[in-house]
């Protein structure tokens, strides 16, 4: 990359290399469709989401202060962190296998960094104007104009990030509370921090870095090459129906004069995102979003040429020139097959698990302070802590027993009642006869079951120690 | 500024997973600091938290950057500053 000297070229905030500021051009077309689509589809879903209600609380809420994450009618605690986990695997290989099958689709069409800088250079578009205005106005000096778009511009973006900032915040606090703390000006430190700090990671993100997320700090773009192999749908030039490129009339035979079918016109180029030349083959920085193929299927239009000079295609569909058809035999073959078998299977066993649930969770604890101590009668009494969660949406009532000794018993209330998503910690000190066992540790067991429902139960094994 | 990235970026990357791992699987309100229970909320715990996750991690990045460079860099700052002490010298 040749040296760019600051102050003579226009300059974006960079923050791993000097570089040209990208001014991508807005473009319209198939992909462009869905990917709007897309913008709105996520965020509709992450402005809407928070606001739903659901059992008189709210539907989606991670709430932090709490420890519980609500999901519509399902409730998780710390201890189900196995889903969590689960859920993480799922995410990577749905990510192998879309990246196996089709590219970058996540990067293009769904990835924040991408939906975001698409709003943000739309917002760009609709102030200060086209690509060519827009590059104009920041090669003007200063002027009342500038001051006025560029100010306008900030602060429609600085509204649009600061509104994130509040619905992120919104998914870890109840953000019915979180907005009247605002509108009251209340707010708690934290959580004024917290807006403020990913409201601006946003207003940052998509107005100044953009592509330098995805070329730079993103480390799915340098490990993407792992999840291609020749078979991947990629954007794709075809150089063979496209070199040798040149400028010519429209009428003109291109063929005769011995050039191909590219013009040279460069808006593949200009509408990228990321300021590659998608000519020059496929590289880490392309982040398949599609913009030169609408671009250049447009301009392909224009000429009368058939589309696709630029187009969503596979290493070996373009060394051996095969059509829609072969492209999409090629979609099954054992990679693909492999990580959607493996994904297909996580998922099944998840939803099983969660569907499997007990609403119900026990943790018995031994008290630290005492082993084990003679109690009235001769008797030995050893005491535990027994954690109940409900994890239900109802209040319930719950009768401890426990087994495993000869004469083991609770020299305690064995009802306990719990309201609905909360858990208690009942002290259970459990007796049995000296003769019951020898010096030394017993295996013994709790058994916490739900009053009316019986197939409510767990069976928590404990151990008892004998003086 | 490049620097400044190399050293914040992947250490604010690892702090977040070490923060969600950590607090997934400690309730805060267990916490002791200094043999004294931790009385902060948790929203203030969890925050905390993280920013010394961030710290632990940046100071690791940092000197990653610093052991990084190699002899020849390291060489032709020491004739650097020796060169700049001699032409403050005559």
């Amino acid at each position: 990359m040749p040296e760019l000297e600051p102050g003579k070229l226009d300059v974006s905030l960079s923050l791993y290399e000097l570089q040209k500021k990208i001014y991508p051009r807005a473009v319209t077309g198939w992909f462009a469709t869905w990917r709007w689509t897309l913008v709105w589809f996520t965020q509709l879903l992450f402005y809407g989401l928070c606001w739903l209600p659901w059992n008189g609380r709210q539907a989606v809420l991670f709430d932090l202060a709490e420890r519980k994450f609500y999901i519509f009618g399902l409730i998780f605690w710390p201890q189900d962190v196995f889903f969590l986990a689960l859920l993480l695997i799922i995410s990577a290989y749905s990510l192998f296998l879309f990246t196996a099958l089709g590219g970058r689709l996540f990067c293009g069409y769904a990835c924040p960094q991408t939906v975001y800088t698409e709003i943000f250079l739309w917002i760009e578009e609709k102030i200060e104007g086209s690509r060519a205005a827009r590059m104009k106005l920041d090669q003007q000096p200063f002027s009342t104009r500038k001051l006025v778009l560029k100010t306008a511009k900030h602060g429609v973006w600085i509204a649009v990030a600061m509104w994130t900032g509040f619905t992120f915040v919104g998914y870890f606090t109840p953000i019915k509370s979180l907005a009247q703390s605002v509108l009251s000006l209340s707010l708690g430190p934290w959580e004024t921090f917290w807006i403020l700090f990913y409201g601006l990671a946003t207003y940052g993100n998509a107005g100044y870095l953009r592509e330098q997320v995805c070329k730079y700090m993103c480390p799915y773009a340098r490990f993407q090459s792992v999840m291609f192999d020749p078979d991947t749908l990629v954007v794709t030039y075809d150089a063979e129906r496209g070199e040798p490129r040149g400028s010519r009339s429209r009428q003109s035979d291109y063929r005769a004069q011995g050039k191909g079918a590219c013009v040279d016109c460069g808006i593949c180029v200009q509408v990228c995102p990321t300021g590659i030349d998608i000519r020059d083959g496929l590289q880490y920085e392309c982040i398949g979003c599609s913009a030169c193929i609408d671009a250049c299927d447009q301009v392909m239009d224009k000429m009368e040429y058939p589309r696709g000079l630029i187009r969503y295609s596979t290493e070996q569909a373009i060394r051996q020139h095969w059509g829609r058809k072969e492209i999409l035999a090629h979609l099954l073959r054992p990679r693909t097959v492999i990580y959607g078998a493996i994904l297909a299977l996580i998922i099944g066993a998840t939803a099983y698990g969660i569907a499997a649930r007990l609403p119900l969770k026990v943790d018995v604890i031994r008290d630290r302070n005492s082993l084990s101590r003679e109690v009235e009668g001769g008797l030995i009494e050893n005491l535990f802590r027994l954690q109940i969660m409900n994890v239900s949406e109802i209040p319930q009532r719950y009768v401890v027993g426990v087994t495993g000794l000869d004469g083991i018993d609770i020299a305690a209330e064995r009802v306990v009642e719990i309201p609905a998503v909360s858990a208690r910690t009942v002290l259970m000190p459990v007796r049995v006869p000296p003769e019951a066992g020898k010096k030394g540790s017993h295996r013994i067991y709790f058994d916490v079951k739900a009053l009316g429902d019986a197939k409510i139960a767990v069976h928590e094994k404990a151990s008892f120690l004998m003086p | 500024m490049q620097r400044f990235m190399w050293v914040l970026w992947p250490s604010f990357v690892v702090a977040g997973i070490a923060e969600a791992v950590f607090f997934t699987l400690i309730d805060p309100q267990e916490l002791y600091f200094f043999g004294e229970p931790v009385e902060f909320s948790r929203m203030a715990t969890y925050s905390i938290g993280f920013f010394c996750f961030w710290a632990i991690c940046a100071a690791s990045s940092a000197f990653t950057c610093f052991i990084q460079r190699g002899a020849e860099e390291v060489n032709r700052c020491v004739i650097a500053s020796t060169c700049k002490d001699r032409i403050s010298d005559s």
